[in-house]
């Protein structure tokens, strides 16, 4: 991983992957920018994924209610108010998700492991299904289609329909995001969640409200995974039950096991892998799920670090510093 | 400098006949974007296979404009983003502007919407939602094929010429369901009011015990049954209505098909029972008859019901492709609008006000004997003439047809 400490060496692959990504669109075909451009929504959606699973230690298996809110609010929205901005639809969806990560979260975090697991589970349950029955906002099976609007900013005027314009527009704002994130897990709150995680009764001791703690970082995650949502719907223009339903929980929890729960940018990764994975399989086999099953099943009794740990192993064994708990998450564990 | 500007042109003239050369051995794509995996595989291999045969029948006789047509199956999952996913693939890896489907209304709304942005066109033979040339229809969606307003108007038509007074109906709890019976009970009381509609049930999707609805239906007294059930909601509501002693016959949107009447088992429990579609195979035309023997004797067996339909509609399509001249999408939905096609199962006119193809439906019962197969099937069928069971233009919901 890359440390604060300015290590010329750790930060040019960074500067390198920036500036990829940025020419990407010059020496890429139009399907990859596409295809590039889902990877990035998925990329935020698995890094708060890996928010909650990997540093907070929640497994949970509703995110995709926050997703799907996200996706919903922004398709919603876009149809009944005429006029609204691209930047105004995003922002409402965040602050849907985050009410229902407020009302969720009270709920839900009364419980811990399996318990919490399987309340998860039923509380996306329920968002599925006011998704299905509420035909008359949601569009039940039909879905919504969404028209992107056009972005109109401080003078700036971009044609999102353009799908390069739209890589951008995402990279750029989602980009932000995922570094904000990176800023998170280095915060005071970043590290108690952390420090919860791995002894919660002496955080107790040392006079932190742990629920509180959890709260906040279940909330921001959801929030997040609604913003990922409300690109979801952008991206696809069209939002159907697929976005809110288990499915997407699991592909979310296959993109963060591939990449690895292990580092920051593993679930960006997995994001990555995933995509075009599916990309691939799908033109090869009508059942890919079985194969990404079995990649799943592979990841987890043979890599549980994922991709990403096994590139930090590799690394280090190359340095000659191996045996270094590479696949534990973050270097900022406590004894 | 006139000699190299004269060159310039002849190279000019060479490079353009080369390149239209290499053109028009290129072939014409339709992307099939059909269920070819899970639940609903079953529904989408049939659908293909009509899709198939119609592009295999229009290049056996020299392609279309002179190129072949090259059918690429695109497995939806009956999920709108894995169909618009893959369709966007194609779209701008290999440029393909025509696709069609049959499964799931939610996938032809998201194909619709992809079309109109992308510049392609779609058309769909078997997703029967109204609003999909109402409220939600533009200019790249056609539908050369049923609605469930066209089927629900023709099954009450069909209620209103046979004189029967006491009806009931029973339809899944859900949009679609919904939509069915409200436009049957519609088009019922337009025709006669007299008619009286004795009970109206509504049961969830995926049911397995019909008893209590049946026992209701007995008790109401019903001479005919309406129902828009489909797949196993159908098939076990059949099999559970007679055995419990309801006599009334079922009018059905899907009773015409065979795998559902092999699953049954119970000749019967379907016998007597009313079907409306917009292809059989019992249609009484000479086309039709012609079309099934040509493609029994290619396949070995019938092309029922969703072949039928995904049959009609390819050929609808290739005729309009044919009348522009060209695969420029814009000069083709052009071309459609209006056009005529005499297929197997009577004249489709397609509507330039919906882009809902104007077509007659097939009314048959289901009967013992039959040539096709040895379990029971829908006997010779009556047309219900387009004109019957049209919904006038400014009724659709459509706006966004504009010129």
């Amino acid at each position: 991983m890359r440390r604060r400490s300015g290590n010329p060496g750790s930060v040019f692959p960074g500067i390198a992957l920036v500036g990829g990504l940025l020419a990407a669109p010059l020496f890429l075909p139009l399907y990859h920018v596409n295809l590039l451009t889902e990877v990035i929504v998925f990329a935020l959606y698995a890094v708060s994924y890996n928010l909650l699973l990997g540093y907070a230690g929640l497994l949970s298996f509703g995110h995709a209610m926050f997703f799907g809110t996200g996706a919903y609010v922004t398709a919603v929205a876009l149809a009944h108010l005429p006029g609204l901005s691209v930047g105004s639809a995003i922002l409402l969806s965040v602050a849907a998700a985050t009410l229902a990560g407020v009302v969720t979260g009270a709920l839900l975090l009364r419980h811990k492991g399996s318990y919490f697991a399987l309340l998860t589970l039923a509380f996306n349950a329920l968002f599925y299904a006011v998704a299905t029955k509420w035909h008359s906002v949601t569009g039940g099976d039909d879905g919504l289609s969404v028209n992107r609007p056009n972005l109109d900013f401080l003078g700036v005027h971009l044609d999102l329909s353009d799908i390069t314009t739209f890589y951008y527009f995402a990279l750029i704002t989602v980009g932000a995001l995922i570094g904000y994130c990176w800023h998170f897990t280095h915060t005071a709150m970043g590290r108690t969640v952390l420090l919860v995680r791995e002894n919660e009764e002496r955080m107790k001791f040392l006079g932190y409200d742990t629920n509180i703690s959890r709260l906040l970082l279940f909330t921001f995650t959801g929030a997040l995974a609604g913003c990922a949502g409300s690109y979801y719907a952008l991206f696809f223009e069209f939002t159907s039950i697929s976005a809110i339903s288990i499915e997407m929980t699991t592909t979310v929890l296959l993109m963060t096991f591939i990449g690895g729960t292990g580092s920051f940018l593993g679930p960006v990764l997995g994001a990555l892998v995933y995509t075009l994975l599916h990309d691939k399989l799908s033109d090869i086999t009508d059942r890919w799920p079985l194969i990404m099953g079995l990649i799943f099943i592979v990841m987890v009794l043979y890599v549980p670090g994922g991709l990403s740990g096994l590139i930090v192993s590799i690394r280090e064994r190359l340095a000659g510093t191996a045996g270094k708990n590479a696949a534990q998450p973050l270097e900022g564990r406590k004894p | 400098m006139r000699k190299l500007s004269c060159a310039l042109l002849a190279l000019g003239v060479l490079f353009g006949l080369l390149t239209t050369g290499a053109l028009a051995a290129d072939t014409i794509k339709l992307g099939v974007v059909e269920p070819l995996s899970g639940t609903f595989k079953d529904i989408g291999e049939r659908y293909l296979a009509g899709v198939q045969y119609a592009a295999d029948e229009i290049n056996a006789a020299g392609g279309l404009l002179g190129r072949k047509v090259e059918v690429i199956p695109i497995d939806s999952e009956v999920k709108p983003d894995v169909a618009t996913r893959k369709a966007t693939k194609l779209i701008l890896k290999e440029g393909v502007n025509f696709f069609c489907g049959g499964t799931g209304s939610s996938v032809g709304a998201a194909m619709s919407a992809l079309m109109e942005k992308q510049g392609g066109l779609f058309f769909t033979y078997g997703m029967d939602a109204a609003s999909l040339t109402g409220e939600k229809c533009n200019r790249h969606f056609f539908r050369p094929g049923g609605s469930t307003d066209g089927r629900s108007y023709a099954l009450a038509q069909w209620v209103v010429k046979n004189g029967y007074k006491r009806v009931a109906g029973i339809a899944q709890d859900y949009s679609f369901g919904q939509e069915a019976m409200a436009a049957f009970k519609k088009k019922l009381k337009e025709l006669d009011p007299t008619v009286e509609m004795v009970a109206e049930l509504y049961h969830p999707l995926g049911t397995k015990d019909y008893a209590p609805y049946i026992s209701q239906l007995i008790a109401a007294e019903p001479e005919v049954v309406f129902t828009s059930n489909w797949g196993n909601d159908l098939m076990l509501l059949l099999k559970q209505g007679k055995p419990m002693g309801l006599k009334a016959k079922f009018v059905c949107y899907y009773a015409n098909d065979d795998v559902l009447i092999k699953g049954i088992a119970d000749d019967e429990a379907v016998i007597g029972s009313i079907g409306a579609e917009v292809y059989m195979l019992s249609i009484p035309t000479e086309a039709n008859k012609a079309f099934v023997k040509k493609y029994h004797e290619a396949k070995g067996h019938y092309p029922t019901w969703l072949i039928g339909k995904g049959y009609t509609a390819t050929m609808f399509w290739a005729e309009a492709v044919k009348k522009a001249g060209t695969t420029n999408v814009r000069k083709v939905i052009q071309a459609w609008e209006g056009l005529s096609y005499d297929g197997p199962a009577g004249t489709w006119t397609m509507r330039a006000c919906d882009h809902q193809a104007q077509v007659p439906y097939w009314i048959g019962e289901i009967v013992k004997e039959n040539p096709f197969f040895d379990h029971a099937y829908v006997a010779d069928a009556t047309m219900i003439p387009a004109e019957d069971v049209a919904v006038p233009c400014e009724e659709t919901g459509c706006k966004a047809m504009g010129k």
